[in-house]
């Protein structure tokens, strides 16, 4: 079963019951992961993908820079889903395909800072 | 008849090197002979549990250093993100390990390979980790070697043939996505290890394990790990509160205590504001992150405390850094390095002496009382962009690698890192399932020192007062750790790959050589057969390394990043 952390949090809580469910809650705590289609790639960045893919995908450093990146949509999903040894996790298992295609439409819309 | 008596003692003597580099002349490895830290071995990750990272053998001194060259190379082949390792020697025989956990033990005098082991890792959660799959080292003790891996296991090889003798399984990788890429710590029949922590979202454990048996001895949470810590945690945050201690302590047999460093909690930066105390992600002080702490080597009870950052809002945490034994004018004291580039300065139960700083930029607060350890002029943010660049930048103002203190010159050897960051500070919410990511809480960008340009330093300075000596400067940050010696002097491996010596009393530039690839990892001396030698790791890659290429272009663009080697060094 594939746990998403979008959809956990869109379960009723009258459903937590299920053990598996309460037990990622409660390592979650105070977690409160927005739905599928609330789902925060902006947040995403500066929780996680921000750490190697500087100023939220912007600017290179650990990670290539990913605003005007040449490479296409498939080599990206491909990437985010398989990762690179070495260099990039593999995030197939943590994020839907449909997660996935929001975050290469954040990576396709992003602008240098004003200011 | 001279000639005579020369000719009939060379077997006894060819013979005498041979067994004091053979394993089967090994003595054993406990906490008495670490204690005593030997003139030939390096037997725990910081030399001894004294943690000079330093050598009393003189064969190899200022007089000839220009004569040193490469004695032989070891490639211990997979050496993903480089090589981070700090080889152990015991009785003419070097162990060492490599990315993936690799373990090999050669011969000190020749780099045979006596033994290797490979684990068989979980390979497809390591894929999926982002601070991996490096290793940081070895311990050694009670005939075994012992190593952590990735996916939550520490291991016990038998020290003469690398047969596994027991495997233990300590954290849950799966579901908390961290592992172990630290060194352990062998004393008193345990075995001690921290967890990766800092920015996942878990408890981060320190376990010890029974050397013997490889049965777990005892778990301390540095996160709200008792009672009192918990009330530090406001709104449940301790759940998710990061922590950990993935670099090895050291051990204080006067008290028994097992000394310890703890990771950052998460998120690294908080959008509280000033009000860290009731606001924000993490309300409260956050014990026991950021904070070094005395255990109890047969119970895990913690004996006493100090957190070095109350409530981190840096990435700034305790883990990094050695804990140097001193006694000076009749006081027992421990010196230890913040990864901020504060130089905290203890007494053996860990009670603030003094506070000093090695770096020049330096605003995430104005100052550290050094009687009190309070932080003055702490900068809390808010979300939203922060105006003013933070200092240092988050890889730290010193490296997770070790200086030296050296006890004939009486000076403490670090290096120094100048580095800033643009940051802006954005709410996230830990990600726990189907596996912990990490949680950061901003989005940054590496910067430059306002008004000047990003540079590293290796400073003589009086561990205590922090007074300097002399200082040398790189264009970009070393990351490896230093090594002194008494044979005056101190060896710096950079980050562009040259090896250096210096004048341990003067700080001048004795001898350098290329290793062919960047440092960050470990360099240790030690003697086989009498002769005395000088081994390095090289190899770049990682969660500091990255970032070279983009910053500082130049050969850090061609440097691999999945590649390394052991390089050792004599007297022509």
């Amino acid at each position: 079963m594939k746990l998403h952390v979008g959809k956990l949090a869109a379960l009723p809580s009258a459903v937590l019951g299920a053990s598996l469910i309460c037990t990622a809650l409660v390592q979650a705590q105070s977690a409160t992961p927005a739905p599928d289609n609330g789902f925060d790639v902006e947040q995403l960045f500066a929780g996680t993908c921000g750490f190697c893919h500087s100023d939220g995908g912007r600017a290179a450093s650990k990670g290539p820079q990913l605003m005007n990146s040449p490479r296409d949509d498939d080599f990206i999903r491909n990437r985010i889903k398989n990762g690179k040894s070495g260099a990039m996790p593999a995030f197939g298992a943590a994020f839907s395909d449909a997660q996935i295609d929001q975050i290469i439409k954040y990576i396709r819309s992003l602008k240098p800072r004003e200011g | 008849m001279k000639t005579q008596w020369r000719y009939s003692c060379l077997p006894i003597v060819v013979v005498a090197a041979a067994l004091a580099a053979s394993p089967a002349f090994a003595q054993a490895v406990d906490t008495a002979r670490i204690d005593a830290a030997g003139q030939n071995d390096w037997l725990t990750y910081h030399g001894s549990y004294k943690s000079y990272h330093y050598s009393p053998l003189a064969q190899i001194n200022a007089n000839n250093v220009a004569n040193l060259s490469v004695a032989w190379i070891h490639i211990p082949g997979r050496s993903t993100r480089g090589l981070q390792s700090m080889p152990l020697v015991a009785d003419g025989v070097l162990y060492y390990t490599g990315s993936y956990s690799r373990v090999f033990a050669l011969n000190g005098a020749t780099g045979e390979v006596i033994w290797s082991y490979f684990p068989e890792l979980d390979e497809a959660l390591i894929a999926r980790q982002t601070h991996s799959p490096y290793n940081r080292g070895a311990a050694i003790g009670e005939g075994k070697v012992f190593v952590g891996t990735m996916d939550g296991r520490l291991i016990g090889l038998d020290m003469k043939t690398g047969k596994v003798a027991w495997d233990t399984k300590l954290i849950d990788s799966q579901k908390l996505t961290v592992g172990f890429t630290g060194a352990p710590l062998y004393a008193k029949g345990t075995v001690i290890i921290g967890a990766q922590g800092g920015e996942w979202p878990g408890r981060g454990p320190i376990f010890a394990v029974d050397a013997a048996t490889g049965k777990k001895k005892w778990e301390f949470l540095t996160v709200a790990g008792t009672d009192e810590a918990m009330k530090t945690w406001g709104s449940d945050s301790w759940r998710t509160g990061g922590g950990g201690g993935w670099m090895p302590g050291t051990y204080d047999s006067e008290t028994n205590t097992v000394l310890w460093g703890t990771a950052n909690p998460a998120p690294l930066y908080d959008w509280s504001g000033g009000d860290y105390k009731t606001q924000g992600a993490r309300p409260g002080d956050n014990l026991y992150t950021s904070s070094v702490l005395g255990l109890d080597i047969d119970t895990g009870k913690l004996k006493f405390f100090h957190q070095e950052l109350p409530h981190d809002a840096w990435d700034f945490d305790s883990a990094v850094g050695e804990f140097v034994m001193l006694d000076r004018d009749g006081q027992k004291l421990v010196v230890h390095p913040n990864k901020s580039g504060y130089i905290f300065v203890y007494d053996r139960s860990l009670g603030l002496k003094n506070v000093w700083r090695i770096t020049e930029n330096s605003n995430f607060v104005k100052n550290i009382d050094p009687k009190t350890g309070e932080l003055i002029g702490r900068r809390d943010f808010k979300a939203g962009k922060v105006d003013e660049p933070l200092c240092p930048y988050i890889s730290g103002g010193v490296s997770f690698n070790s200086g030296s203190y050296n006890p004939r010159t009486g000076l403490y050897y670090k290096l120094g890192q100048e580095w800033c960051m643009t940051l802006e500070v954005m709410k996230t919410t830990p990600v726990t399932a189907p596996q912990a990511q990490l949680n950061i809480g901003a989005d940054f960008k590496i910067a430059p020192p306002p008004g000047g340009e990003i540079y590293g330093h290796l400073d003589a300075r009086d561990p205590v007062t922090g007074a300097k000596k002399w200082e040398v400067r790189f264009p970009e940050p070393p990351l490896a750790s230093v090594l002194s010696t008494a044979g005056n002097l101190v060896f710096v491996p950079d980050s562009r790959g040259t090896i250096h010596a210096y004048d341990a009393e003067t700080g001048t530039e004795l001898w350098n050589h290329s290793d062919g690839t960047g440092h960050q990892g470990g360099i240790i001396s030690y003697s086989a057969g009498g002769k005395q030698y000088i081994a390095v790791t090289a190899g770049f890659g990682g969660m500091a390394s990255d970032d070279y290429a983009p910053t500082f272009g130049g050969v850090y663009k061609s440097m691999p990043r999945d590649d390394g080697a052991l390089i050792v060094y004599s007297l022509k």
